[in-house]
């Protein structure tokens, strides 16, 4: 029984500084990929997860198991188009901003940067005498 | 160091082992996770493929690749829709709005009809033996487990995104258990259940029928790798 604990633990637990991260990052995955799409013109997912890891410098990680459903829905709502080569002996799934994402994604970073100052105001309010 | 063609094959089946049964999320899911085996035997180059191919694996979470699965399930189920609603807008221009029109006057003059219920109840019961019959046909003529069936595909040949038989059947269920009367319903009611048999007659020959027929013509316009293959 202890073993099958510590097998669940090591799955699901993470470090707490690494967690409380990866929740404040969940809810802005979208809008990451829709920028670095915005920035790159086409992607496949394993390279999403590196640039991400490169650009943060390993403090955010998008995990695999988020990544794709996150893809898959942006794709089904119109926001991402595919292209698929053969690179090797394998086939590989490109994703690239249609119109409508290129739309989205400029409203998606105007929504966060707001976002952005709201908290600034609530983590760190500046008191003034008027 | 690369991975070779047998390595390849052998995460496309290490993905149907771990429940990814078709070949467009397990095509993304082998890349990923050869990329990663890749990454690790850049640091490791002298790990086994089995061991690199697990910590990779392990890095999709407790659940494996099952949530990707879902997920993409759901996503194409959106996508299912917007095919089927594409093929009913067209039976509202014409010419097709002529035969919509004359199966809604055929339900709305059956429905004010002493046998409305039974009528219905019959031709209920004729589409579900005509759908099963079918169902059964395509599954004899089923590939087998090897070959490669894109999610798209199995949706439009077997599931019908659930509108299949089991639509009919409780259709079939509701009017027969809730002794539905429509001779005491107002005419207004009787047109709104004409609209809605109308519709489901043509969501019903559309799934069943204008689809699977064109059905590689939708999995070229769905994936481009389709061709490749």
């Amino acid at each position: 029984m202890t073993a099958v604990i510590a097998r669940i633990n090591k799955y699901t637990i993470k470090p707490q500084k690494n967690m409380g991260n990866q929740k404040l990052f969940k809810g802005s995955l979208q809008t990451i990929i829709l920028k670095l799409l915005a920035q790159n013109d086409k992607m496949y997912g394993y390279e999403i997860t590196q640039k991400v890891k490169e650009l943060t410098k390993g403090e955010l990680k998008i995990t695999e198991g988020a990544l794709y459903p996150a893809l898959h829905k942006l794709e089904a709502d119109g926001l991402l188009d595919v292209e698929v080569a053969k690179v090797g002996n394998r086939l590989r799934k490109y994703y690239k901003l249609t119109e409508h994402g290129t739309k989205e994604t400029a409203n998606k970073l105007a929504e966060m940067q707001e976002f952005l100052k709201t908290m600034q105001h609530l983590v760190n309010p500046k008191f003034s005498l008027e | 160091m690369k991975l070779t063609e047998t390595e390849i094959e052998r995460l496309y089946k290490f993905t149907r082992e771990h429940f990814v049964y078709h070949y467009d999320v397990q095509s993304e899911l082998v890349d990923h996770l050869a990329n990663d085996i890749e990454q690790t035997w850049v640091a490791q180059p002298h790990l086994k493929f089995e061991k690199a191919r697990d910590i990779s694996f392990k890095k999709f979470g407790v659940f494996g690749f099952m949530d990707v699965v879902e997920k993409k399930q759901k996503a194409m189920n959106k996508h299912y829709w917007k095919i089927l609603l594409r093929f009913v807008k067209e039976w509202f221009t014409l010419p097709k709005i002529i035969i919509t029109g004359l199966i809604f006057m055929v339900f709305f003059t059956i429905l004010q009809s002493t046998f409305a219920e039974e009528t219905i109840i019959a031709s209920t019961l004729i589409l579900v033996i005509v759908d099963l019959f079918f169902l059964f046909k395509n599954r004899s003529k089923k590939k087998t487990p090897n070959e490669k069936t894109f999610l798209l595909e199995s949706m439009i040949g077997e599931t019908r995104n659930g509108f299949s038989v089991l639509v009919l059947v409780n259709i079939f269920n509701m009017i027969n258990l809730s002794d539905v009367n429509f001779n005491t319903m107002s005419i207004y009611m009787l047109l709104l259940v004409a609209i809605f048999a109308t519709l489901m007659c043509i969501v019903f020959y559309i799934t069943a029928f204008v689809m699977p027929s064109k059905a590689q013509e939708l999995l070229i316009e769905k994936y481009p790798e389709y061709k490749m293959i």
